[in-house]
């Protein structure tokens, strides 16, 4: 088992090394930075004076150099378009898209995980048909727009919730509905399906011929041996919704990553995307290590032999 | 039953688990209302990069940070340059060297003192190769301080507009502030002598500034608060101003507008702004030895675009057909220079005396998400010269993409693309578009207008100057290096208890007259 975490833990580092490396190249095939800041009446000689002040007629390897050296001491440089270290300005955004990447999780599962039992325990029923149509609804209605209608009718028509911005519970559960709307969605065909595999399994049999009664039998040999799926996808899921939401983010002005990497991109803002890329990459491969882990716990029959 | 019953065990424990959580998310952030501070809420489309003006990007950025600063001088609604920090100053002879006297008395917001050592200070401060703003601070040779409240600002050449630029562009900071925190503190928690003063800054969420009260402008801010709420979707600004938590808010479609009229407590802005949209020719790299060379050619192009179909259809009317790229707000903009009617006959008229009865073929490229229904407009374009025979390759490119391959001068040699102006002069505009190689961003030159323009340049007496506009206009119908397209409108809204709020034909606005009722 600590073999198999060292290995798994060097694994990721050499991962993150790969994503820099490749964020590093990708973002400068973009184009030229200088040229988006300066003025448009800026003569060339100009912009040449702003691109030597700026560090951008380094040839690549040196910046390349400075970039490593820099990233391994967790310094992104400074971001061009905000003119202030990338890396701060990404962790002041985290807390806002993990708030909102959270309670969308949430609401997806308070949702999924009720209505998945209930349909894929009773395949064909009424209930089952509602758990099929919200896992179709969730996975197939764009978000963006049941952002743009919930707007309408909740805040501007009821006034219930307020219209954008993030303070107050209030302001919150619009965004988490509309993000958590496709894991919901995504949850909800899962659990139902699992649930529907499971019942036919030989130790749920069993299990009801010990004469266990239905709902011990749901909870302790179909419900754990679901979990098991779910966090598997869970784990993945949370990882995109870190990673921000560019649409729910931008339309909802909720102050996190999401809208930012937009605009990074926008402003070939080198040295911000790549701070980005990397915080993201770097959630996505932790989340990914604490699900095969979470197996362990969960379920007896997987080990991690040395 | 009893079975049913006790099976949601599980996800009800889950349940109560996320209400939990939920609650968390409720108490951690409770607001509180001062109902006795009059507090003016505003929407900007952008997040400001820096409140430091002289950093600014772009103009909501820049409007955000002017409240807080003042210039020397100061331009009114009518693009008259008053005085501001300066009481008055003196122009030598030959226009090179200006002498301002400035007004005692002012501090800044920390208390630092303004004078001539603050004007200096500024000046070197701006003129720093990275400061992305410097070429406008470095219109100016030298800023030397004569006594304590007397500067002498001198130019290379006469430059008529450096008054103006300096009203736009030269935000007056504190100098033991600005060495102490550093550019970056600076841009975090600007200083300056404005009629605001900073408060706090959540980026990406709002700038909170209040009121200066010993503003040198007697009685001046009217409200107590502003708060910018940075909300980048027209949909949701429209919301916010619908529910009424916004007071103001700005870039809305015309559609948009249109919904908004029958919003009662909404009042809808609309006016039309300093740029200009056209289709550019190229006689300096791709569009050498094209049939565009010939003047004739390009006045038929114009003559074979219905640029008022395409207002009407792609902006509900709301747009001025444009002329020699000025707008009506310029110096010099000469009102009897007709806009070319749509006459397609007169078109392949004009292209069979050139030589081309049958038409031609040749690449056009526009940029793509840069501008509201622009892609469309090229594709209109395309259609109305396929009609006198002018067969178009339309490349739709990104934007980013795009605007490189225009400083490198690599478009085809038509493209489409805007320019917008905030000097209430053409000048920078023409330069920029007409300066041949000398500008990043222009595929044509043509020694007319390049003489037009240096003598412009030089000229300080404004009716002169504007004889010279007028001159360059009228040549610019005759021999057109674009095929001119439309001035646009934009598009705002307010709450009906606003008072006095006056944007600008650049956009920007300033918030010390603006009242609430």
């Amino acid at each position: 088992m600590q073999r198999y975490l060292l290995s798994r833990v060097i694994q990721s580092i050499m991962l993150m090394f790969g994503v820099l490396i490749l964020v590093f190249f990708l973002v400068r095939l973009t184009g030229d930075p200088a040229r988006i800041m300066m003025p448009r009446d800026a003569s060339p000689a100009d912009i040449e004076a702003f691109r030597d002040a700026m560090g951008f007629n380094e040839p690549l390897p040196a910046q390349f150099f400075h970039f490593m050296t820099g990233a391994l001491q967790g310094d992104f440089g400074r971001s061009l378009h905000y003119r202030a270290p990338a890396m701060r300005i990404v962790l002041e955004r985290m807390p806002a898209t993990i708030e909102l990447s959270l309670a969308a999780l949430v609401f997806a599962l308070i949702v999924a995980i009720p209505l998945g039992v209930i349909g894929g325990s009773r395949p064909g029923t009424t209930w089952d048909t509602v758990c099929r149509a919200v896992g179709l609804v969730g996975q197939t209605v764009p978000n963006f727009w049941l952002a743009l209608m919930m707007i309408s009718l909740f805040s501007v028509t009821l006034g219930w919730f307020p219209t954008f911005g993030r303070g107050g519970f209030g302001s919150i559960v619009l965004p988490a509905v509309a993000l958590g709307l496709f894991p919901l969605g995504k949850f909800t065909r899962l659990v139902r399906s699992a649930v529907l595999e499971v019942r036919n399994e030989d130790y749920v049999r069993t299990a009801y011929s010990k004469g266990l009664l239905d709902h011990r039998v749901y909870t302790h040999h179909i419900f754990l041996n679901v979990s098991v799926t779910l966090v598997s996808i869970v784990g993945v899921q949370f990882g995109y919704l870190l990673g921000g939401s560019i649409y729910i983010e931008t339309i909802f002005a909720w102050p996190g990553v999401g809208r930012m990497i937009n605009e990074a991109v926008q402003a070939r803002d080198f040295p911000l995307v790549q701070a980005l890329a990397f915080v993201s990459a770097a959630f996505i491969v932790l989340l990914n290590l604490l699900t095969d882990l979470a197996y362990v716990l969960i379920d007896p029959r997987i080990r991690y032999e040395d | 039953m009893n079975t049913l019953h006790t099976k949601w065990k599980g996800p009800t424990l889950l349940l109560a688990l996320s209400a939990l959580v939920l609650l968390f998310f409720a108490c951690g952030q409770a607001e509180t209302t001062e109902p006795e501070i009059v507090t003016l809420r505003v929407a900007v489309p952008t997040f400001p990069n820096s409140l430091d003006a002289s950093v600014a990007a772009e103009r909501n950025a820049q409007n955000v940070s002017w409240q807080l600063f003042d210039s020397l001088v100061w331009a009114n609604e009518q693009n008259v340059i008053e005085p501001a920090l300066a009481e008055r100053w003196d122009v030598s002879e030959d226009g090179r060297e200006y002498t301002f006297f400035l007004r005692e008395g002012v501090d800044f917001h920390n208390g630092e003192p303004f004078n001539a050592d603050a004007v200096v200070f500024s000046w070197e401060r701006g003129i720093q190769p990275h400061i992305e703003w410097s070429d406008r601070w470095a219109r100016a040779e030298s800023v030397e301080r004569v006594d304590e409240y007397t500067v002498r600002i001198s130019t290379a050449e006469p430059d008529p507009l450096l008054l103006g630029v300096m009203a736009q562009h030269w935000n007056m900071v504190p100098p033991l502030y600005t060495q102490e925190v550093g550019d970056d503190g600076f841009g975090a928690a600007p200083v300056g002598t404005g009629p605001f003063q900073f408060v706090e800054w959540v980026r990406e969420d709002r700038v909170v500034l209040e009121r200066n009260d010993s503003y040198w402008r007697e009685g001046l801010p009217l409200v107590d608060r502003v708060v910018f709420r940075p909300i980048p979707e027209s949909s949701t600004r429209m919301a916010a101003i619908q529910t009424g938590e916004i007071d103001i808010v700005n870039r809305l479609s015309f559609e948009q507008a249109d919904a908004l009229e029958r919003v009662n407590d909404v009042d809808v802005v609309t006016y039309p702004i300093d740029r200009v949209f056209y289709i550019a020719f190229n006689n300096l790299t791709t569009g050498i030895d094209q049939p565009t060379m010939d003047p004739r050619v390009r006045r038929a192009m114009n003559y074979a675009v219905d640029r008022q179909a395409i207002i009407d259809s792609l902006f509900g009317g709301r747009a001025q057909l444009s002329t020699g790229l000025m707008t009506s707000s310029n110096l010099g903009y000469d009102p009897s220079v007709e806009p070319f009617p749509f006459d397609p006959d007169r078109a392949r008229e004009l292209l069979a005396e050139a030589g081309y009865p049958d038409g031609f073929e040749i690449g056009f490229a526009a940029p793509a998400g840069a501008y509201t229904n622009f892609e469309q407009v090229a594709e209109a374009v395309q259609g109305y010269l396929a009609e006198v025979g002018i067969v178009t390759d339309l490349d739709i490119i990104e934007s980013g993409r795009f605007w490189d391959l225009e400083a490198e001068k690599q478009l085809p040699p038509l493209f489409g693309d805007s320019w917008s102006e905030r000097s209430g002069e053409s000048l920078p505009r023409l330069r920029g578009a007409l300066g041949g190689w000398d500008a990043s961003f222009s595929a044509w030159s043509d020694p007319v207008i390049d003489d037009l323009l240096d003598r412009i340049s030089v000229t300080i007496d404004q009716d002169e100057r504007a004889a010279l506009y007028r001159e360059l206009h009228r040549y610019m119908q005759d021999d057109p290096p674009f095929i001119y397209l439309y001035v646009p409108e934009t598009f705002e809204a307010v709450r009906s208890n606003v008072r006095d709020y006056i944007p600008r034909a650049a956009e920007d606005y300033f918030l010390m007259f603006t009242s609430l009722d």
